[in-house]
């Protein structure tokens, strides 16, 4: 089966925004995903008038957060960077015996890729100075709300555009394996904090690696 | 060809989805239809586990009539209240949500579909994404903003948000559908064709100026309790006036126009048996199709024919014994009807009765305290003895709480109870625990005077009150006035009652101490006198006790000393 991948739209966000924006989208995704019994849970962002569902599973409620944490710890060391989070669900099949144990396999079956652009604030706060004209600080302001307006109607698209892609997208969803409310083992991947440009690139590379994709392998 | 079991299955499944969609649409729009947060009761209840999406009960069992190639339409409306629609405002469907069964073209048939169940199992899994999808999608709509705002704010607003669900729909006018958005999930395959369930939207609902409802204006209350007009026993008017009629919550649709009957008699009265029976915080039966269905890994294993895979056993649908949907207890449309006809909460007034005449009409600041219950006559008494000062007199705060038919008993009680003996507690309060023979009363300081005006009507409950000080010497001659004050009590006002029993309270005598402390007796000549016959009565006493024990010892020695003589005798004889 193949691997159904979705880009998301790119949002353009500050880091106090940050929490907010991930948690709608990772929370989202996975309530589409998680075909175990599920009791919803409404939840409304700190930031934005957008609602969304959480699943009500703990375990996932404290991944997505330590993500979101390590995510935060990422972008403070390299503000003002694009940057891409990577939701994955996959199954693991058993490999063949080999000399170091069984290896297990990881089959990638449907990868989101929350892209963001996380902006440095310190670029508006050094206009708010004192000797600053009245109306700068006035547009300043203006374009603050502006900005967090769009924010918020994009953040909406995105959501859209999680609900089309998960219902038009279907086929491919492999067959459940357990009780739980998460029924697909996932993954959440951040930009490597070793090598901030091609971090990514590097997670991506790991994870050819397991699953033998045959581009790697010819 | 599909079997007829084939077929059955997927009937179930359509009919179930059908009413997961109205449940979750109807739960995600309607204030009054939206479940209150789970009581430990409500959390062990059996959920639906239909398309594994535990969804919260619903006040009453509503489901779609229609059959399984009857579309489902639901229209999520806004509707002005009384004040909005006498400014023009009219009723305007924001959303409508549509699911049908589209069927294929004759050469897709269902023969060609693998009869080996997979088919219901790929449609099962999709339900259960697509509602996910639908589910996620009702937050994201405008009109969700309005459901959170009516559900949030304690004061009512100018609309309301009501629903029609049915199997048809008129269609759209153009201008309305130029207004109009639509979004369409993608199509599921079943055996009876292609489900699609699609909303039309409104984007923009800036144009609706919701805001507050205007309070309703002060009223002048003239039958207050304790005013000359307030009659103690008059029946409480059946048909309320038109200004009380007026809705002062959000939580409940506006008096229907086009409702039939008398409303009034059909809104949850604080004196119906069941008042909040249509309340939307209370826990209702859930909405169940046929019987309820077994775990959700039920009978499925047992009826599947071949092989079968673990994804077949966990996602399998619920399925009942029943091959067919048995029809829910409620008909939609008639819950459709009251729903909208139900009128809201009105502010009672205080109309004084034998029992609620401490009953006091709901604060109109605060519309969501109206929603509940009118507080009962016995806690709001109880409210009011808590809050008076301690420094009052005990019974006349009790007395407050009195009924009439109360105030009998209580003289009842009071005659019967004159007749003991025991000594008062310490703070003052009778108490009599173990007297034979008489009714057992048991009263605490610090409970009686909350607990006693729930007591007043408990049936069970044999002493109502308990008084401060209770006169227990001149009962034959207190005998009359009780009674007089029994008969004559009957045709006055309950204050007037009360008035009496006060006055006998207050002119009672203090109890009768132990006859060894005579020195707290008001009366000094009585007491004198009755302190020397009680003297002289101890000395005669003594005296002739004196005198048998001098007659008892007489006759002991006597009698030892004839004994001793006769001992000697005997022993002399021997000698000899």
């Amino acid at each position: 089966m193949n691997c159904e991948t979705c880009q998301l739209k790119e949002l353009v966000v500050e880091p106090l925004e940050i929490q907010d924006v991930l948690r709608c989208i990772l929370h989202t995704i996975v309530f589409h995903r998680a075909l175990g019994l599920v009791r919803p849970r409404d939840v409304e962002c700190e930031h934005f008038d957008i609602t969304y569902v959480q699943c009500g599973d703990q375990q996932l409620e404290k991944k997505i957060e330590e993500k979101i944490d390590q995510f935060i710890g990422w972008v403070e060391k390299h503000p003002n960077r694009k940057s891409r989070v990577c939701l994955s669900f996959f199954e693991e099949k058993n490999k063949h015996a080999s000399w170091f144990g069984n290896k297990t396999e990881r089959r990638y079956w449907e990868q989101w890729y929350i892209n963001l652009h996380v902006g440095n604030p310190k670029s508006h706060g050094k206009s708010h100075s004192s000797k600053a004209p009245f109306n700068t600080k006035e547009n300043l302001s203006e374009e603050s709300s502006s900005r967090h307006a769009a924010l918020e109607s994009s953040l909406r698209e995105v959501m859209f555009q999680i609900i089309r892609f998960a219902n038009e997208k279907k086929d491919h969803i492999p067959a459940v394996q357990n009780s739980d409310t998460i029924s697909f083992p996932y993954e959440i991947s951040i930009p490597s904090s070793s090598d901030s440009s091609f971090g990514w690139h590097a997670d991506v590379l790991k994870r050819m690696l397991q699953t033998g994709h045959p581009s790697m392998l010819g | 060809m599909a079997s007829p079991s084939e077929a059955d299955r997927t009937e179930q499944i359509i009919t179930h989805f059908f009413h997961k969609t109205l449940h979750a649409v109807l739960t995600s729009r309607i204030p009054q239809l939206h479940p209150a947060p789970r009581t430990s009761l409500a959390a062990s209840r059996k959920p639906d586990r239909w398309f594994h999406l535990a969804l919260p009960d619903l006040p009453a069992p509503i489901a779609h009539h229609g059959a399984v190639m009857d579309p489902l339409v639901v229209d999520i409306l806004l509707t002005p209240r009384q004040d909005a629609a006498d400014s023009g405002a009219r009723e305007v469907v924001i959303e409508r949500w549509t699911a049908h069964c589209v069927l294929p073209p004759p050469y897709t048939a269902a023969a060609h579909y693998p009869h080996d169940g997979s088919i219901q199992r790929r449609t099962y899994r999709k339900f259960i994404i697509l509602l996910r999808s639908l589910y996620a999608l009702l937050r994201l709509l405008p009109a969700h903003r309005i459901f959170r705002l009516l559900c949030s704010s304690s004061q009512p607003y100018n609309y309301d948000l009501t629903y029609r669900a049915s199997s048809f729909a008129a269609p759209f006018s153009r201008a309305e559908e130029a207004d109009l958005k639509q979004y369409s999930f993608t199509a599921v395959e079943t055996l009876f064709g292609q489900l699609v369930v699609s909303v039309q939207y409104r984007p923009n609902l800036a144009g609706f100026n919701l805001e507050v409802s205007s309070p309703m204006p002060p009223m002048i209350i003239t039958d207050y309790v304790g005013s000359p007009a307030a009659d103690p026993i008059r029946p409480f008017p059946c048909s309320l006036p038109d200004w009380a009629s007026r809705p002062t919550t959000f939580q409940y649709p506006p008096r229907s126009r086009t409702s039939a009957g008398t409303p009034q008699l059909d809104r949850p009265h604080s004196w119906n048996s069941a008042p909040m029976a249509h309340h939307p915080l209370s826990a209702h039966d859930r909405v169940e199709l046929g019987s309820s269905p077994p775990g959700p890994y039920g009978r499925m294993p047992s009826e599947r024919k071949g092989s079968f895979n673990f994804d077949e056993f966990r996602l399998s649908p619920p399925f009942s014994t029943s091959t067919s949907p048995s029809p829910p207890a409620h008909g939609g449309h008639s819950l459709k009807s009251r729903l909208q006809t139900e009128t809201s909460p009105v502010s009672i007034p205080i109309i004084a009765t034998g029992k609620n005449q401490m009953h006091r009409s709901p604060n109109l600041s605060d519309p969501f305290k109206s929603l509940l219950p009118p507080p009962s006559p016995r806690s709001t008494r109880a409210d009011l003895s808590c809050q008076e000062s301690p420094s009052k007199s005990r019974s006349f705060r009790k007395s407050e709480g009195l009924s009439l038919g109360d105030i009998y008993s209580n003289l009842h009680m009071y005659a019967a109870y004159r007749g003991l003996k025991d000594g008062r507690d310490d703070s003052g309060r009778f108490s009599a625990l173990s007297s034979g023979g008489s009714p057992r009363y048991a009263f605490s300081r610090s409970s009686s005077r909350l607990s006693m005006p729930d007591d007043l009507e408990d049936e069970d409950f044999s002493y109502p009150f308990a008084v401060d000080d209770v006169d227990t010497s001149d009962s034959q001659t207190r005998s009359p006035d009780v009674k007089e004050a029994e008969y004559s009590s009957s045709h006055k006002s309950q204050e007037a009652a009360v008035g009496i029993l006060v006055q006998m309270l207050k002119n009672a005598a203090p109890l009768r101490q132990d006859q060894s402390c005579s020195s707290q007796s008001s009366d000094v000549n009585g007491e004198v006198s009755m302190s020397s016959s009680f003297l002289s009565r101890k000395t005669s006493d003594a005296l002739e006790e004196l005198q048998s024990y001098k007659e008892m010892k007489n006759l002991l020695l006597s009698k030892s000393g004839t004994k001793l003589q006769e001992s000697l005798n005997q022993k002399k004889s021997s000698k000899e």
